[in-house]
């Protein structure tokens, strides 16, 4: 579904991200973890099309999308949902999400699908976005990115600065996607959260992919122990 | 008094809409067009030579408004190419720069063409009472238009999707991105309306007073403070900030004269940005 292959990214040539490869198949869930300022966001960026990669393809669905803009990236099918959100904060509840479905009106069925996934949205659905809290904007921004009714939703540390009760929530949700059919990518420094939810993972150290393999081998591997779960 | 303060409300209304075009393209993409007087001077010329020609008021406007609209389209397609591209506070001092120097060409062209010219739009008929004063034709059809203007730009951003997509590039423009619209050309579409916005300026200003070629400044001067009073990219706060300065100007005139009233303008400017930096309906950053 998305083919990642020898991906180059930074600033201002400087390349954070160096010769990055990875792929999402159709239905499966993947995490890449990596501990702060490793470049998942940086990675993500250059995905979904808010940067544009220096060396290096991007592949959807069997179509190059290197370098498409963001804003046309979406309609093919890939929802971004950013660590900071990116909601419009003095915008109710509903017109967030109605504005998911740009340049369409809302799907009334996507939108109670939202509803039923995030009944605290259902029910401030009158509510400035930008006075709701931490959890809530989360729950917002994953409903907004819905709303585009896409095939592969790209999460980047959705857990930021949530509870760990919260954070756990905003996983279940995740799951309860992916069992409906939708393919999950997803950066994690929680890790343990998002293996209980992906087949498979990416560990990106400084830049690079340097392991990877199903939650399972991850989660026995001994450096991603040591580093990532806290286990020696 | 009340005669001032409703004089002060006609004209706070127009300036209201003299700032709100500046102020959507401000607030959208950090762009400041100070050739906004002189998008209204040169819709103002059209209607002039188009009523000149036999053409009557109706039609004339609609052809004022059009030409407006392509002005504001032309300045999206060309000198603001490269202000585009670049970011922050680079980007309003460039567009600062090159809308000045596009502004003193239409200025110095006119002036050179069609010295003196003017345009005034004669409403007929007697004066109408309002609270026992008695209030010119021209000035309250002005107004009412103003007003419709203003009731269509509030509906426009708060019930159409693509409204709604102008709002949302203005609070977050990433955001925005993401949900597939694309800033670019949200931003020519404010340029083509804040053109038309600058051409029914001329229109309404020239039932009360004639607008001559060289009004332009004047009134990009007025739009912009009324812009940072009412708080950069809100259309609600140039409205408000419009009619309080309005009222404001016309009690300064009265009281100290008129060539003071645009320092008074100033100052009261001044003193909002001390009290509150994002102006009345501004956002704090
Ligand atoms: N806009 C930018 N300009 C220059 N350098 C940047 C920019 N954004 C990130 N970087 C640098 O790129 C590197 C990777 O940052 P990135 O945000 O991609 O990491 P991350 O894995 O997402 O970290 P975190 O877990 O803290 O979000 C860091 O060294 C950072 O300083
Ligand atoms: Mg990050």
């Amino acid at each position: 579904m998305l083919e990642i292959t020898g991906l180059s990214a930074g600033y201002e040539g400087n390349d954070v991200i160096q010769d990055a490869s990875f792929r999402v198949d159709s239905g499966e869930a993947v995490m890449i973890i990596g501990s702060n300022g490793a470049g998942k966001t940086t990675l993500f960026r250059s995905v979904v099309g808010l940067l544009a990669p220096s060396l290096g393809a991007v592949r959807y669905e069997g179509t190059d999308i290197t370098g498409v803009p963001a804003q046309r990236i979406v309609r093919r099918g890939i929802s971004f949902v950013p660590a900071e959100r990116r909601l419009f904060p003095r915008m109710t509840v509903r017109e967030n999400l109605a504005l998911g479905a740009y340049p369409g009106r809302p799907d009334p069925k996507t939108m109670e699908l939202v509803m039923d996934l995030f009944p605290r949205l259902a029910e401030r659905q009158r509510q400035r976005a930008g006075t709701m809290s931490g959890g809530e904007q989360q729950m917002l921004a994953v409903g907004r990115a819905l709303m585009a009714d896409p095939s592969l939703i790209v999460l980047d540390e959705p857990t930021t600065g949530l509870a760990p009760k919260l954070a756990a929530d905003a996983y279940e949700a995740l799951g309860a996607l992916r069992d409906r059919g939708l393919t999950v990518l997803v950066a994690e420094q929680q890790v343990p959260l998002a293996m209980a939810l992906c087949d498979r993972g990416y560990v990106l150290d400084n830049g690079r992919i340097s392991t990877q393999g199903t939650s399972a081998e991850l989660a026995n591997d001994p450096d991603v122990r040591r580093a990532y779960l806290g286990i020696t | 008094m009340i005669a001032n303060i409703l004089d002060g409300i006609i004209f706070g209304i127009q300036l209201g809409l003299w700032a709100a075009g500046l102020t959507l393209i401000y607030g959208l993409g950090g762009v400041l067009n100070l050739a906004h007087g002189q998008i209204a001077v040169i819709s103002a010329m059209v209607l002039a030579f188009a009523m000149d020609a036999g053409l009557p008021a109706l039609p004339a406007s609609g052809l004022a408004l059009l030409v407006g609209g392509l002005v504001g389209l032309f300045l999206d397609l060309t000198i603001l190419r490269p202000v585009y591209r670049l970011q922050g506070e680079a980007r309003v001092l460039l567009s600062l720069l090159l809308t000045l120097g596009f502004a003193f060409i239409v200025d110095g062209f006119l002036n050179w063409r069609y010295p003196g010219r003017a345009l005034s739009l004669f409403i007929g008929g007697g004066a109408i009472d309002i609270l026992g004063v008695p209030m010119r034709r021209g000035s309250l059809l002005a107004s009412a238009i103003t007003l419709v203007a203003f009731a269509a730009l509030f509906s426009f951003f708060r019930f159409t999707t693509l409204g709604r997509a102008v709002r949302s590039v203005i609070e977050d423009e990433e955001g925005a991105r993401l949900v597939g619209i694309d800033p670019a050309r949200i931003m020519r579409l404010i340029l083509v309306l804040s053109g038309v916005l600058a051409a029914l300026v001329a229109v309404t200003r020239s039932m009360v007073v004639s607008v001559d070629v060289q009004a332009g400044f004047g009134i990009t001067v007025l739009a912009l403070i009324v812009t940072v009073v009412g708080g950069l990219g809100s259309v609600s706060g140039a409205l408000l900030a419009g009619i309080i300065l309005g009222i404001v100007n016309v009690i300064a005139a009265d009281v100290i004269g008129t060539f003071m009233s645009l320092v008074v303008l100033l100052l009261a400017a001044a003193v909002t940005i001390l009290i509150r930096p994002a102006g009345l309906l501004g956002v704090e950053e």
